[in-house]
């Protein structure tokens, strides 16, 4: 079962984050009193892509987006999903925080092989933003660990089942706050959707890719979509002991994120770092303090 | 999805994925740009339709010529146009693209477009309404289940003739050509 | 209308004719040598805003009229010039030889205007630094904005030439 689970768990990660992007649209369109497209529309448009005769730019330019694909791809084996934690026994957090990295700086490499423009603002505010939010993030994940105490993200789900969840404890509830502040940078929506931001610089670092990298591109897009969601159940909304009342959790954290998306305009780099660096890495700093004095 | 619809994807479904996700290329050439905002937007929303706004040439396969076409604006056209990935579909909007319209006589504006890039559907009027965009969709729809959108297999079939057009109006182009030109 | 800028206009320049054609509108006509002067003495009253120079093709006449549409912002302190006014500049020059001096030295924003004139009227502006083609991608044996460009039979010489591409096959 456990092999299973091995290579069915990233299919289950792709089909999930693919649905969450079209169920995004979809409910975008509500929002703005539009109909909007079937929630298999991101499937078609893949199909699509897939089907279409797509210009290379170079050998890193095949390369990168298949580093950023794999790295996401290892990062969701690192995340329990209900009961289902196929590399659970190693790494934890850290690897976790580490990997994260991968995405960005393998689209950051396809991209700036292809040499346009455009595609260097979109890379440079890329590696901007997640160097924006790996501060905070580093900041919530101490607090997480020395709290319970451990490294690994399976025993942190096992305790809260013990005390509850952590957005409902005390000292974690701060580090809690400052994580969901810094969610939408994660999840790379507005008002931090400055990246493919295409009324300014042309969907940025995707603007060469086209046909099936810009296939590959959107599946790294809708994993990454799935790891910020699937991050936060597992951190601060307790896991769950199924998959299906996971996937539940994710819907509710999805749904909260779409309401910001729709709520709030685009930030400017320079104001999302000012953002990112000020109240959620203060927030996850008094977090941290607290949670290293109060489990002393 | 009915039945048939569903026959239909298994059998090929890079021909259905191409049919309901049109992503249509950001390109303002004259005053028709003007509808398309109001499509793509709450009232009439295009993405019901899979049709959808991008912003760079490589990531769309619909590209909507919006109005009269100067001869400067033609040079981007070809350039816009030849960045696509195939398979590629030319939709001429107005009426300007389709004869010149009410810029017939003048002297910088493309009379047939047709002449320098292959076009699959014309939207006759001045303006057309957002609707008929839609109406032109679905019209596509129908051409390409029939396979008879074949506008870029006639721009790689006729290129040296297309190239010949576009060099004489352009007074050369300053890129090489897309597909090998044979000399006659 | 300020008289006194009339007055002072036509004691300062000869050979001028100076209209008010509406209330609030001077029409200025000058030879062609006295453009930059009148220019320099208008900007110097106040009128320091070019909003555009256009121009009028006279065949009958064998001219070219130039027309400089001037008005004042109404910041400079002692300028008698009031905001709403307008002061049209009219010149006139022969169709054979049409050379003026450019007006750049007086108005930055002239530049694109006399190249757009140059362009598609064939004026020369003596002085301005880069005549090169503004919007046209072709070269016409005639400016085409001339009133002896006869478009019509342009279209129907050169973009009737152009032949259509694939007709053969397309079975419609």
């Amino acid at each position: 079962m456990h092999v299973v689970w091995l290579f069915l768990y990233p299919i289950v990660a792709l089909v999930v984050g693919v649905l969450f992007l079209g169920l995004s649209r979809k409910v975008m369109a509500r929002m703005h009193w539009r109909y909007g497209p079937p929630i298999l529309q991101p499937v078609i448009d893949i199909i699509r892509l897939f089907s279409q005769r797509s210009a290379s730019h170079g050998r890193l330019f095949d390369l990168g987006i298949v580093l950023s694909l794999a790295g996401s791809l290892i990062i969701v084996l690192f995340l329990p999903f209900g009961d289902v934690a196929p590399l659970s026994g190693s790494g934890g957090l850290l690897v976790i925080l580490y990997m994260m990295l991968l995405g960005p700086l393998g689209i950051a490499l396809s991209a700036g092989e292809s040499a346009n423009p455009n595609a260097s603002i979109g890379i440079s505010r890329k590696l901007m933003l997640a160097i924006g939010y790996e501060l905070p993030l580093l900041l919530v994940l101490l607090a997480f660990m020395s709290r319970y105490n451990t490294i690994s993200i399976v025993e942190v789900v096992r305790l809260q089942r013990a005390t509850g969840w952590s957005i409902a404890s005390f000292p974690l509830v701060v580090s809690g706050v400052a994580y969901l502040l810094i969610l939408p940078a994660i999840l790379a929506i507005r008002p931090f959707e400055l990246v493919q931001a295409p009324q300014e610089i042309s969907s940025g670092p995707m603007v060469e890719y086209g046909g099936s990298y810009l296939a590959l591109a959107k599946v790294q897009h809708a994993l990454s979509m799935f790891i910020g969601i699937s991050l936060s159940v597992n951190l601060l909304f307790g896991g769950a002991s199924h998959p299906l009342i996971f996937l539940l959790k994710m819907l509710v954290i999805l749904m909260l994120g779409l309401f910001v998306n729709a709520a709030f305009p685009r930030l400017r780099i320079e104001q999302a770092i000012r953002y990112l660096w000020r109240w959620p890495s203060l927030i996850g700093l008094v977090g941290l303090v607290l949670a290293v004095v109060i489990g002393r | 999805m009915d039945r048939n619809q569903l026959v239909k994807w298994l059998k090929a479904p890079a021909k259905m994925g191409h049919k309901y996700s049109l992503h249509a290329v950001y390109f303002c050439t004259g005053c028709g740009i003007i509808e398309v905002p109001p499509s793509i937007t709450a009232r009439w929303d295009a993405e019901r339709f899979g049709v959808l706004p991008t912003a760079t040439p490589r990531q769309a396969n619909l590209f909507l010529i919006t109005g009269y076409v100067s001869v400067k604006t033609l040079r981007a056209i070809i350039r816009t146009y030849e960045q696509m990935p195939e398979p590629k579909y030319t939709v001429g909007f107005g009426s300007c693209p389709i004869n010149g319209g009410m810029y017939w006589d003048s002297y910088n504006t493309i009379k047939h477009l047709d002449r320098y890039i292959p076009i699959d559907g014309w939207i006759a009027g001045c303006m057309p309404r957002p609707e008929a965009i839609f109406v032109a969709v679905t019209h596509l729809w129908t051409l390409i289940d029939k396979d008879m959108a074949d506008g870029y297999k006639r721009y790689r079939k006729h290129y040296a003739a297309y190239r010949a057009n576009q060099e004489k109006v352009l007074r050369g182009l300053d890129w090489p050509p897309l597909f090998p030109v044979e000399e006659q | 209308m300020d008289r006194a800028l009339i007055d002072s206009l036509s004691s300062t320049f000869d050979a001028l004719r100076v209209e008010v054609p509406r209330e609030d509108r001077l029409t200025v006509q000058a030879p062609r040598d006295a453009v930059m002067s009148v220019l320099s003495f208008l900007k110097g009253r106040g009128y320091d805003h070019l909003h555009m120079v256009s121009c009028v093709d006279w065949m009958e006449e064998g001219q070219f009229e130039l027309v400089y549409v001037l008005s004042a912002y109404g910041t400079g302190q002692d300028s008698a010039s009031n905001p709403g006014e307008e002061i049209i500049l009219k010149t006139r020059i022969p169709r054979e030889l049409p050379t003026v001096v450019s007006s750049i030295s007086l108005f930055k924003n002239a530049e694109p205007y006399e190249r757009e004139i140059h362009e598609l009227f064939g004026v020369r502006f003596e002085g301005h630094p880069r005549l090169t083609p503004l919007f046209l991608e072709r070269d016409y044996e005639i400016p085409p904005f001339r009133k002896d460009f006869d478009t019509r039979q342009y279209v129907e010489d050169f973009f009737g030439s152009i032949p259509p591409v694939g007709e053969e096959d397309q079975d419609v």
